[in-house]
């Protein structure tokens, strides 16, 4: 891999920043500073003063208090970009001076539809590399919503970097059917909020293996929309195990099976200081039989100074279909506004970046579900649906296992004859009889 | 009994069934002309508990030997094992008629006979009787008293005998075929015959075959057969073993015993993990290499020992000079033989087949042996008829119960 200066690339020498816009993203917020306090600086943006009031995020800014006169934007997205424009000042304020950007954005409503293009925009003025998590509506919340939603989406990918998509209508199939209503929207917004973390832990993690934003890109742009988003955690004597198969349990990945047809694959592992090559390597090797033998792999390591973290798996992907697979998240690239430095610097940098491949430009051509020559048309591959996250990966079930204390356990050869030899029944395993004497 | 030359033998073993189908050639050569291999169910521990199962089991591994050879097969020569099997040294003694002054063959079958008048459960039957040493007037070492000049005749036979019906089981299953059963071989006895030539017989050497479900033992001392014996486990229990102690499935844990395994511990790298895959190709575990290899090490270790201290009960080992041959499936194991060295405190080696010709696949995987081993006591039977010795016509009795059954 090679180096690049920091300078070009802002990376991990300056603070990640979390948005939160709108009701929606307002609440994401809140829940990831509750989650992951100290993960980054959390800012929590909303045209209404009431629901920032309850909010506990650090940092609040009320947008346009002029225009909606702190009431919220009326699911008008009209009404959100006012709003933000009117405070485009402490937009710029809240992006300044930071690394990575992320944005997270309930669409179909007003203010986060609106303002969230314009809080993407200062950020990669600002020089941040801006990720954009967005929800798209419920389908029986209507196809104005769908619609408002789909705009928004359109705007945000000429302005972000990178739009990841979770398609909502999927949650109700994803947790169980009686399951309280709280639980299921905990559950989603869990994901949500796991995402985050990993993505932060990536590009910020300190390790022998750091993944670059390069590669991250080539992952989001190569191919199709649609991406794949697994994580686990595991502990304990088997943890590398246990991580990678809960990352590949994720209902998003469908057991592993949906990286079958990805064509760029980031696997992310992070651990603590004890965290050995051979478990890496045995990670790996888990994942890459899931991804085909074409695909670019990418792998990054991170550890923790503390000595009692999991160790952490997140498989990241793509998908090769043009059609958005099912799965409850789609990513959507962002095509490099055609004025912005900041994404002029980052082609620079994912140019020099070997693994990253081709010059970006191009991937997003094919990441574009559009024809080449709609490449920078307003219009979004209109995503459906509604607000809701989808569930949490795979729960670490912890079960606590009995342990078998048959004296007599003679496996297959319970039936048979015994084999008794100066009184000991040599059916029964050596190892848990007593000692063998010499 | 066979006439021709060609020679079939048969081993219905716990995991598989071999034929070998052989030419006999002038000045005991032996040239494998096929060989067939089943996969074996029904048979545990070296013992039938299906006898239809087996018995296609055996066909198939008669048939695939029959195509591979262009022979048809009509009488085939068989290795039992068992845990049934025991054997135990006894003396018969004969005195000479004073009207005669030579002693004669017929005094060496009787000689025979008396050694057999000793107990034996009833339900058991004789399977070999193989003379070991003569003595005319007390005077040892006599190796053919043929023609000698005594009173009295005493000789020392090493007996191996079974269980009557069990031994008939394992017969059934090839008789149900269609086959004649020429000679019924212990499956130590037999690979014996494969792995060890006359010097090293001479020298005194140990076989041990070990197998799928028993582990069969021969003991060779001044040339002759001092100790036979039986010890009913064998590879599967180790896989057993494996399955109950990493409680993985028992298919999987004998694929991890032939892949991974080794009986050898502390020489995997600390911490070093194997994952299992499952069907699907996708992991289902990850074990600890060392943790496997523990458990190998405990029975395999236990196995050694159980067989050492029966050997050593009755033969030192300054008369083991050729030290230990390891025969059979298990011995494919790896680091087994580092395990056998450490126990007998002798040389260990992994048998091949010697003085055999034929394709070398089959020659050096001991899986075989045992089947090459009964031709070669059929051959070595035919040999001595052919021109019958006073040890010949005693070693003709051997198998003679069940070739009439």
């Amino acid at each position: 891999m090679l180096p690049y200066p920091k300078n070009e690339i802002p990376r991990a020498s300056l603070p990640a920043r979390i948005i939160g816009i709108g009701n929606a993203g307002v609440q994401l917020a809140d829940r990831l500073v509750m989650n992951s306090p100290g993960l980054a600086e959390i800012v929590a943006m909303n045209s209404d003063a009431q629901s920032l009031a309850s909010a506990v995020a650090p940092r609040k800014s009320n947008l346009g208090p002029r225009t909606t006169r702190g009431l919220g934007a009326g699911g008008d997205p009209e009404v959100g970009y006012e709003a933000a424009q009117e405070s485009l000042e402490e937009i710029r304020f809240s992006v300044e001076a930071s690394s990575t950007v992320i944005l997270l954005v309930g669409l179909g409503g007003g203010t986060g539809s609106g303002a969230a293009p314009v809080v993407a925009e200062a950020a990669k003025e600002a020089g941040a590399f801006v990720l954009a998590l967005v929800t798209t509506p419920f389908s029986f919340e209507g196809r104005r919503r769908a619609a408002q939603a789909a705009e928004a989406e359109a705007a945000l990918q000429r302005h972000a970097h990178a739009v990841i998509r979770f398609e909502n209508d999927r949650m109700a199939d994803l947790s169980s059917p009686r399951e309280g209503i709280s639980e299921t929207f905990h559950a989603s917004d869990r994901l949500l909020t796991e995402c985050v973390a990993s993505f932060l832990e990536m590009l910020n993690g300190e390790g022998p293996m750091p993944v670059t934003l390069g590669n991250l890109l080539s992952v989001m742009r190569e191919g199709s929309p649609s991406a794949l988003f697994g994580r686990g955690e595991g502990q304990g004597d088997n943890r590398a195990h246990e991580a990678v198969e809960r990352a590949l349990k994720s209902p998003l990945l469908d057991r592993g099976r949906m990286l079958d047809d990805a064509n760029a694959v980031v696997v992310h592992v992070g651990g603590p200081p004890s965290l050995s090559f051979s478990e890496t390597a045995a990670i790996m090797r888990e994942t890459s039989k899931h991804v085909p033998d074409d695909a670019h792999l990418f792998l990054s390591v991170s550890v923790t100074k503390s000595a009692s973290s999991p160790v952490t798996v997140t498989v990241f992907g793509n998908h090769q279909g043009g059609a958005p697979t099912p799965s409850a998240q789609s990513v959507k690239t962002a095509r490099p506004a055609p004025e912005p430095k900041a994404a002029a610097e980052f082609v620079k940098a994912t140019k020099k970046d070997p693994p990253s491949a081709p010059a970006p430009e191009q991937k997003e051509d094919s990441a574009r579900p559009t024809p080449p020559g709609r490449l920078f048309a307003d219009e979004p591959p209109a995503p459906v649906a509604a607000p809701a996250p989808t569930k949490k990966t795979a729960p670490a079930k912890v079960r606590q296992e009995t342990l078998q204390f048959e004296p007599a356990a003679r496996g297959r050869f319970e039936k048979s004859e015994p084999t008794i030899v100066e009184g000991e029944d040599l059916d029964v395993p050596t190892f848990l009889r007593a000692r063998p004497k010499h | 009994m066979a006439r021709h030359d060609i020679l079939v033998g048969v081993e219905v073993g716990t995991s598989k069934v071999c034929a070998v189908v052989a030419e006999s050639g002038r000045d005991m050569e032996l040239r494998i002309l096929g060989v067939g291999m089943a996969p074996s169910r029904g048979v545990r521990k070296g013992e039938i508990v299906d006898l239809s199962i087996a018995t296609e089991c055996v066909h198939d591994a008669l048939s695939e030997a029959e195509s591979n050879s262009d022979v048809g097969i009509e009488d085939v020569s068989v290795a039992v094992t068992g845990s049934h099997i025991a054997s135990f040294n006894s003396r018969g003694a004969v005195v000479i008629p004073s009207e005669r002054l030579e002693i004669d063959e017929e005094d060496l079958n009787e000689v025979a006979i008396k050694a057999r008048e000793v107990n034996i459960p009833t339900e058991n039957t004789f399977l070999h009787s193989i003379i070991q040493h003569y003595y005319v007037d007390g005077q040892e070492g006599v190796i053919n008293p043929v023609g000698l000049v005594g009173r009295r005749l005493e000789a020392d036979f090493h007996i191996i005998h079974g269980v009557k019906t069990r031994l008939q089981n394992s017969l059934r299953c090839i008789e149900e075929n269609g086959m004649q059963i020429d000679q019924v071989v212990t499956n130590a006895l037999a690979s014996s015959h494969a792995v060890l030539n006359d010097h090293q017989r001479e020298l005194g050497a140990v076989v041990i075959d070990m197998g799928g479900g028993v582990s069969d033992f021969i003991v060779f001392a001044d040339g002759v057969v001092k100790q036979s014996g039986v010890l009913a486990v064998g590879g599967d229990h180790v896989s057993n073993d494996i399955s109950l102690g990493l409680r993985i499935p028992l298919t999987r844990a004998e694929k991890l015993k032939v892949d991974e395994g080794s009986a050898l511990i502390g020489k995997s790298v600390p911490g070093e993990m194997i994952s299992l895959k499952n069907d699907a190709g996708f992991s289902g575990k990850e074990i600890e290499r060392e943790m496997l290899n523990t458990i190998m090490h405990a029975r395999i270790l236990e196995i050694f020992n159980l067989i050492h201290k029966q050997v050593s009960a009755e033969t030192p080992s300054h008369k083991l000079g050729a030290g230990v041959y390891l025969t059979g499936g298990c011995s494919l194991m790896k680091g087994i033989r580092e395990v056998a060295e450490s126990i007998f405190e002798m040389p260990v080696h992994l048998a091949r087949d010697a003085g055999v010709s034929g394709p070398k696949s089959i020659l050096n995987n001991p899986q075989y042996s045992t089947a090459i081993g009964v031709v070669r006591f059929v051959q070595a039977r035919m040999a001595e008829e052919e021109e019958p010795t006073l040890l010949g016509s005693i070693l003709g009795r051997i198998g003679g119960i069940f070739s009439r059954r």
